[in-house]
């Protein structure tokens, strides 16, 4: 899951100064997809392709950018960058929008930076390096003379564009790290932001779609003469996601389609259901599966134990439930498709409606709009190509939206999961061997996989994220991956494939300590001694760090100094994707069959931080995302569809369950901001459970956790 | 049928289905899209307005029940981002995506009116019926306190 990192600087002239870089590009295209524009009237614009849904890029990326530049990084226009043949490779995801962006921001504006300077220098006629920059004046440091950067934009645009600008050194930077307020607050608190939902096109109509009610299942025929009748309907058509009902406004079409009478096939997957489904992943979990990292001689060490401890954890499915329901306004009109989307993946909305539609991908228009949650669930496009389906077939603009109902029943999936985990130990009790198997379902958005990725050990790596990466020091190791394919679609959700791994892993170093007669925290500690750095699978994992963030929330915990009956204190972390580390020492009060989650003390290790209210956001949506997780609802399927169809039976975490959260943010010896998205969520579920365990004695292997 | 509902101080005629919920006259018939649909079934808390000063779900008021009576929506707080619990999201920084900010600053304007010093048990009992899928519950908190503060200063 390592993500790349690519310079390439060009110029393109005209009055205005503007100079293009690209992020996260393949090595062989270096066709800029950001441009940093400085025109002559002083305004300075940044185009990205960084969708903000919540993680506070449009925030975070001035900031980045006006610190090299010695600009106000309030005064940047931020512009979101539409997919074209220019603009390839926009996303949002992975916790990447600032770990991307970060080096080609810098280095752009640098390079825009010394040719304001080189312009002004030219002017003067002196020394380059007698002059300096600040808040967008190139300054005489002898005269005291100054010009804007607007005033020296075009003459700037003729300077060569430098090859390697000189970045500030760390300690010169001035706005990464200010606690600042994100820029669309005005907007979001006064009803003014526009999300997709909100996106509108003249004549444009409302859609509502009836869906085959098991996975799979195909449409026979429908009756459409009461829908016709509901007020406002304009036409029902046969798409190929189901029934769209068209109407002038959202609540006809609704009305509409709950007056439709369809016969539907129920297809090969009417039988499905989670139970079994379950039953099939515990009984591959003797299985063998594919090896993803062994160190020492694998599980052949077992062969040696004097004593082997072994636990199975299971993870439920789960939906992204979003407050935001999945929609998508699209106009189809002479061979052009023009879509305005909530998405997290503009450049494959533009692909995957091309190809669907059979037209070339500069014809698919793309305007992102504001997200109301992405959370994965916008990864992936079956809305946009719905809506271009639909309102090509009714010659107009239409809004395609989904309800609460559609949302959590015809989305994708967070895999279910299955964890066998061992631990060895020989004759003085010594760690002997680790050993971890998961069996889940590979993501099947595209497809199920080929055989040939089914065998290939790099494919599985990545599902068994979480799973490879164990840092802790065993003289053996066995990681191994079992996929088990299923019918519902599987893709990606909050920290992908983390969560249930880490939750296994941690919770089982907990049964490790417990075996040992240590303290939980000191026992992991123990265990991420020397060396300090070590490589799991692809990653890299640094100890120290990772020893630091838990030294940090054990001092911060009071970790150890007691607490009252019937409270516990439990102890997790982890190192997402071999960049940010994270401990979290979580209190909870367990009654009888309830148990509630009282404090959480969170440290961190994110690299570089930009703005320290954006990294606390995040560990706070990521803590209330993880115990939603943990304590409320999950997704089970019968008759081969999802069973829940609203927050009442789909429960996430209300305020009243929220725990108090104390945020430490551990200075980092890290030159690199590194992503906070999705790392708090993992190690916070398996947190709670050992503080459960700590509380009652009650070992909790199943989530979401029942008393 | 015709309906004739004040929004925001200003009266509205909509020629709508008597079942129809004021959340969609709001959204797809006035063009007021600040008020949010999450559910339509009265469990998430995006939808909420006020009406006579209460939280109501918008997505649970048939045009026909709202024939004649006065709302307020969040593009009536104020002209310019003024209002005190505006302010207050602001200042707390509360926003994540912020699609369900909407409901829940509305929501916080009732329970000012009607209890202008909260406790945090008083906060909870009202915002814990209202759902933020980004966590944003305890910054939504901290602003409700410093929104009574700056209140009471008006
Ligand atoms: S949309 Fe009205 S309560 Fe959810
Ligand atoms: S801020 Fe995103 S749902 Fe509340």
């Amino acid at each position: 899951m390592r993500r790349r990192e690519f310079l390439k600087l060009s110029a393109a002239g005209g009055a205005a100064l503007v100079v293009g870089f690209r992020i996260d590009a393949e090595p062989s295209s270096f066709q800029p997809n950001g441009w940093v524009r400085i025109e002559p009237g002083g305004k300075i614009v940044l185009t990205v392709g960084k969708q903000e849904m919540g993680q506070g890029v449009r925030t975070s990326l001035p900031m980045i950018l006006a610190d090299e530049l010695d600009a106000d990084w309030q005064s940047i226009e931020l512009l979101q960058a539409e997919p074209s043949p220019q603009f390839q490779r926009l996303g949002t995801g992975g916790s990447g929008s600032v770990y991307g962006s970060w080096k080609p921001l810098r280095t752009a504006g640098a390079a825009a930076r010394t040719m304001l300077i080189g312009a002004a220098a030219a002017k003067w006629n002196v020394d380059a390096a007698s002059l300096r920059t600040e808040k967008g004046f190139v300054i005489n440091t002898k005269t005291n003379e100054r010009l804007s950067y607007g005033a020296l934009a075009s003459d700037a645009a003729k300077q060569p564009v430098p090859a390697e600008p000189k970045l500030k050194a760390m300690s010169e930077l001035r706005i990464v790290g200010q606690r600042v307020k994100k820029v669309d607050a005005p907007d979001v608190v006064s009803g003014k932001a526009i999300y997709g939902i909100d996106a509108r096109m003249p004549g444009m109509l409302y859609a509502s779609i009836e869906r085959p009610p098991t996975v799979g299942g195909t449409l026979v025929k429908f009756d459409a003469t009461k829908a016709m009748k509901v007020r406002g309907v304009r036409s029902v058509v046969a798409i190929k996601a189901g029934v769209a009902v068209v109407a002038e406004n959202s609540w006809a079409a609704m009305k509409g389609r709950e007056a439709l009478a369809i016969t539907w096939e129920p297809g090969p997957n009417r039988a499905f259901n989670s139970d079994a489904h379950i039953k099939a992943l515990e009984a591959a979990a003797s299985e063998p599966g594919v090896t993803i990292r062994k160190e020492g001689e694998g599980a052949a060490a077992l062969a040696r134990a004097a004593k082997t401890i072994e636990a199975r954890y299971h993870y439920p499915f789960y939906a992204h439930a979003p407050v935001e329901p999945m929609n998508c306004v699209a106009s189809f009109r002479d061979g052009t498709c023009e879509l305005r989307v909530p998405t997290q993946a503009p450049n494959r909305a533009q692909q995957l409606v091309a190809e669907f539609l059979g037209i070339k991908p500069e014809n698919v228009i793309v305007h992102p709009t504001l997200i109301g949650g992405g959370f994965g669930r916008r990864l992936w496009i079956d809305y946009a190509i719905e809506a271009a389906e639909l309102s090509r077939a009714i010659a107009n603009p239409v809004q395609v939206l989904w309800t609460r109902q559609d949302d959590m029943r015809h989305g994708h999936f967070q895999a279910a999961s299955v964890h066998q985990l061992r631990a060895a130990f020989d004759e003085n009790n010594a760690p002997l061997f680790w050993g971890h198997k998961k069996v889940s379902s590979y993501h099947n958005l595209r497809g199920a996989p080929t055989a040939q990725e089914r065998a290939d050990v790099e494919y599985n790596q990545d599902s068994a994220w979480g799973v490879y990466d164990v840092p802790y020091a065993f003289p053996s190791i066995e990681a191994t991956y079992l996929s088990i394919d299923v019918p519902v679609p599987i893709g990606p959700w909050r920290a992908v494939f983390s969560p249930s791994s880490t939750f296994a892993r941690e919770c089982f170093v907990d049964e490790v300590a417990q075996h040992l007669g240590k303290d939980p925290l000191q026992s992991r500690l123990d265990m991420l001694g020397e060396p300090y750095d070590i490589t799991a699978g692809s990653l890299k994992i640094d100890r120290t760090r990772l020893r630091r963030v838990l030294e940090v929330v054990r001092e911060k915990s009071k970790w150890g100094s007691p607490l009252a009956q019937g409270r516990g204190r439990g102890v997790a972390c982890n190192v997402y994707d071999g960049d940010t580390h994270i401990a979290y020492v979580v209190e909870v009060t367990a009654h009888e069959n309830s148990v509630r989650v009282d404090r959480v003390v969170a440290a961190v290790d994110c690299g570089v931080v930009i703005n320290p209210t954006g990294i606390e956001q995040q560990i706070e949506g990521g803590i209330i995302w993880g115990l939603s997780s943990a304590l409320k609802g999950h997704i089970t399927f019968r008759d081969g569809h999802a069973e829940q169809s609203t927050y009442r039976d789909f429960e996430v975490l209300r305020m009243n369950e929220t725990p108090a959260i104390e945020i430490h943010i551990v200075p980092s010896h890290g030159e690199q901001p590194f992503g906070m998205g999705e790392p708090p969520v993992p190690p916070i579920v398996p947190a709670v459970v050992n503080a459960i365990f700590a509380a009652t004695g009650k070992r909790i292997r199943a989530l979401p956790i029942r008393l | 049928m015709r309906y004739s509902i004040t929004i925001n101080g200003s009266a509205k005629s909509v020629d709508v289905a008597p079942d129809m919920p004021l959340l969609w006259i709001l959204r797809d018939v006035l063009g007021m899209t600040g008020t949010k649909f999450g559910c339509g079934v009265g469990v998430c808390g995006a939808c909420t307005v006020l009406q006579n000063g209460e939280a109501v779900r918008s997505c649970q008021i048939a045009a026909s029940d709202a024939n004649g009576k006065r709302f307020t929506t969040i593009e009536g707080l104020s002209r310019d981002a003024s209002h005190p619990c505006q302010r207050a999201w602001i200042a707390e920084d509360v926003a994540q995506c912020g699609y369900c900010q909407a409901g829940m600053i509305m929501t916080a304007c009732a329970l000012l009116r009607d209890k202008p010093n909260p406790s945090d048990a008083d906060i909870d009992a009202v915002m814990s019926d209202l759902v933020c899928r980004c966590g944003t519950y305890p910054r939504i908190r901290k602003a409700i306190h410093l929104a009574a503060k700056l209140g009471a200063q008006k």
